[in-house]
């Protein structure tokens, strides 16, 4: 008996011990950004209805769990319905939610909302998508992207690639819209008279819609005997596109563009058949909403902002030099995830599937 | 019993009386061959204006790769001018070729071997949305747009519950079905052109296609001789079978289709079947010019594609055929002609 009691002791002190260690490994995890005071966070999507939403969405959950003092995680999706968004912005922001991170999908039509939200006390932070206003007056930060950027590493990487000038095809998605005239903006900044846009200035429209996408490659392929390379905003949208080549009897070009797994493994499927398929890709920004959550939660809960407002995608695959990585494929993963995104291909997966 | 009009003060051919006479004149009647050559002549132009300014457009690469979504065009447009002929308008035409996009990529995901259940329900599904929009329309007798609205809604949701909005790549069986190529002409002209044979062989040479076309050209006539009611049921369950087979085609063109697919075709729908020549009030259906008009449509916008016009214009040059076509079909150019025309078209229906 007098033995039970002490090995209970001996492992009731162990525990303790583990807990103690355990809790001081918590307290070190806690990041930066995560201040002392309780807050609640919500995302609002203005569309949360693909793939890339999915695992964005799930990103930004992700992130918000890390900081133990957010005591409430709300969602809502828009629907890419702009009447919609603004009243899930208006019902959080009266519901008393503290922070909110706003995927402002119609652009400066969700302003009045988020400026009343924002004169209501709350954190405001949207992201991504240009909204107009003021930071300070409007909202409280705005965590934009660095399309221009983007373009500036993709001409990079043609220079490097085709030194003596190319053909260049520029795929974005609807007419006008601002991330693709400001990646032509960067790629225009480091390409010169040598290389040459053969689509209509200043994109080829696709929509982002892989059977329009497939339709415009088709005719411009038909028009243009020499294409270089072919840049794309949203890579996995050519996927279905490419194999057009093949009835033109002609290799498919250097590929510039965003990541995705579908692209990937359809490069490691085709590229041997396909001599002139180089790719290179930068991330596809899952991760620009974990920076938007890491602001909003500083914010509303006192902790340290981060230092950088704005998401700059890095490098992700180059088949030419393997550098930062070789193209990546997980063909037992769906293809519409991201290999580029910090969460996991595994939970990607799950997300994706649900 | 009171029958409700539907449209007051319609003009044209419904107001005029029924009358037995007149004849079938040969495989293409008066209207028949000025739609059928008014289209045929537009594409043969087309044709030209390609070869002369935009080659690259008409070269077999580029044939190739637009053929196939001109056949989905085609089947589209027929079931769109089947509901067309009975006075009506079917906007669930996105949300039934998005249910059998996501149907046919979702339910198999990449297995082969389940290609086939998960077609045999997407057929099951867009036959019930049919009979849904039929009884809405014919029996309870909504306005068609309201109910076909309504429907697609439904359909929607069906949509997302099955893909969650998300796009899955799609089976290498149905890739090779409706995306392969037999004979050099890809496999979707020759589904496109049975779908033809189908329709046109129905209408125009069943008792059930004639009288089909006879309830479309004067319901209350039809009414009051005891037809109606199912033959406007079957336009839209029809038209929805052809949705759902655009839908399992076009799952297999593209290699991984959006889970809206269906709502580019909604438009487009109309207007081929416009521009085919069939009345939107109803009554005559011409599924041949409606098929040669999906290729004058997709063959101008590969022309604006490839003469490198910006977008505004691609939409300006689609939005002028459509001008075009209701111009020459539907306004009444010269008061005698129009008479003479609807009453002639009128007798050619009802005396086949």
């Amino acid at each position: 008996m007098k033995s039970l009691l002490r090995r209970t002791n001996i492992a009731l002190a162990a525990a303790a011990v583990v807990s103690c260690l355990a809790a001081t490994a918590a307290q070190a995890e806690t990041p930066s950004w995560c201040g002392p005071n309780k807050a609640s966070l919500a995302l609002l999507d203005g569309f949360g209805g693909n793939s890339w939403r999915l695992v964005t969405t799930a990103s930004g959950a992700a992130e918000a769990a890390k900081c133990p003092n957010i005591v409430d995680y709300q969602y809502a999706d828009g629907q890419g319905n702009t009447q919609k968004a603004i009243s899930d912005i208006n019902s959080f922001a009266a519901r008393g939610i503290d922070a909110l991170v706003v995927f402002g999908d119609a652009g400066p039509a969700v302003l009045p909302a988020l400026t009343n939200a924002h004169r209501a006390g709350r954190v405001v932070v949207p992201y991504r998508v240009t909204v107009g206003g003021e930071e300070g007056k409007n909202y409280s930060k705005y965590v934009g992207t660095d399309s221009r950027e983007d373009g500036v590493a993709w001409g990079s990487w043609i220079k490097e690639t085709f030194p003596d000038g190319a053909n260049i095809l520029f795929l974005s998605g609807p007419a006008g819209n601002s991330q693709g005239m400001t990646e032509l903006e960067g790629m225009q900044s480091v390409l010169d008279d040598k290389y040459k846009f053969v689509n209509p200035h200043p994109f080829a429209v696709t929509n982002w819609d892989p059977a329009l996408t497939q339709q415009v490659l088709t005719a411009e392929i038909a028009k243009n005997d020499k294409i270089d390379v072919i840049v794309s905003d949203f890579g996995p949208s050519l996927v279905g596109a490419l194999p057009v080549f093949a009835k033109f009897n002609r290799s498919i070009p250097a590929i510039a563009t965003s990541d995705g797994n579908s692209l990937g493994c359809f490069w490691h499927d085709n590229h041997e058949a396909n001599p002139d398929f180089k790719l290179y890709t930068r991330a596809t920004g899952n991760d620009n909403v974990r920076l938007a959550v890491q602001w909003a939660v500083a914010l509303a809960t006192g902790g340290t902002p981060p230092t950088a407002d704005t998401f700059q995608a890095p490098d992700f695959e180059n088949s030419v030099t393997g550098k930062p990585n070789q193209v990546q494929c997980r063909p037992d993963l769906p293809g519409s995830i991201y290999l580029s995104a910090e969460m996991s291909g595994d939970e990607q997966a799950k997300v994706v599937n649900k | 019993m009171s029958v409700p009009q539907r449209k007051s003060g319609s003009t044209g051919p419904r107001t005029a009386a029924p009358s037995v006479g007149g004849g079938l004149r040969g495989l293409f009647p008066a209207h028949a061959a000025r739609g059928f050559v008014t289209i045929a002549l537009s594409t043969l132009a087309l044709l030209v204006v390609c070869v002369i300014f935009a080659p690259s457009s008409v070269s077999g690469g580029a044939l190739a790769g637009s053929l196939p979504f001109a056949a989905v065009l085609a089947i589209v447009g027929l079931g769109q001018m089947l509901v067309v002929q009975q006075g009506g308008f079917d906007l669930s035409v996105a949300g039934g070729v998005s249910l059998a996009v996501v149907i046919s990529t979702h339910v198999p995901a990449g297995d082969n071997a389940q290609l086939l259940p998960a077609i045999l329900m997407a057929v099951a599904l867009t036959l019930a949305a049919g009979v849904l929009n039929g009884i809405l329309v014919a029996v309870l007798r909504l306005n068609a747009i309201i109910a076909t609205i309504g429907t697609n809604a439904l359909l929607y949701g069906a949509v997302f519950a099955i893909s969650g909005g998300v796009p899955k790549i799609t089976t290498p069986l149905l890739a090779q079905i409706a995306g392969g190529e037999t004979f050099g002409i890809a496999n979707a002209v020759f589904f496109a052109l049975t779908a033809l044979v189908v329709v046109a062989f129905v209408m125009k040479k069943t008792v059930a296609g004639r009288r089909f076309e006879a309830v479309g050209a004067n319901p209350l006539a039809a009414r009051a001789i005891g037809l109606g009611m199912r033959y406007q049921i079957m336009a839209y369950v029809f038209a929805q079978m052809l949705y759902c087979l655009a839908g399992v085609l076009l799952a297999g063109i593209t290699r991984e289709p959006t889970a809206f697919q269906g709502d580019s075709l909604l438009l487009p729908s109309v207007a081929v079947v416009v521009l085919g020549g069939t009345s939107l009030l109803g009554g005559r259906g011409f599924p041949i010019s409606t098929v040669i008009a999906a290729f004058f449509l997709s063959q101008l916008s590969q022309f604006a594609l490839a003469v490198g016009v910006p977008y505004s214009a691609q939409t300006i040059i689609q939005a002028l055929a459509l001008g075009f076509g209701i111009g020459v079909y539907s306004i009444q150019w010269t008061r005698r002609n129009s008479k003479r025309a609807s009453v002639e078209e009128k007798n050619e229906v009802l005396a086949s």
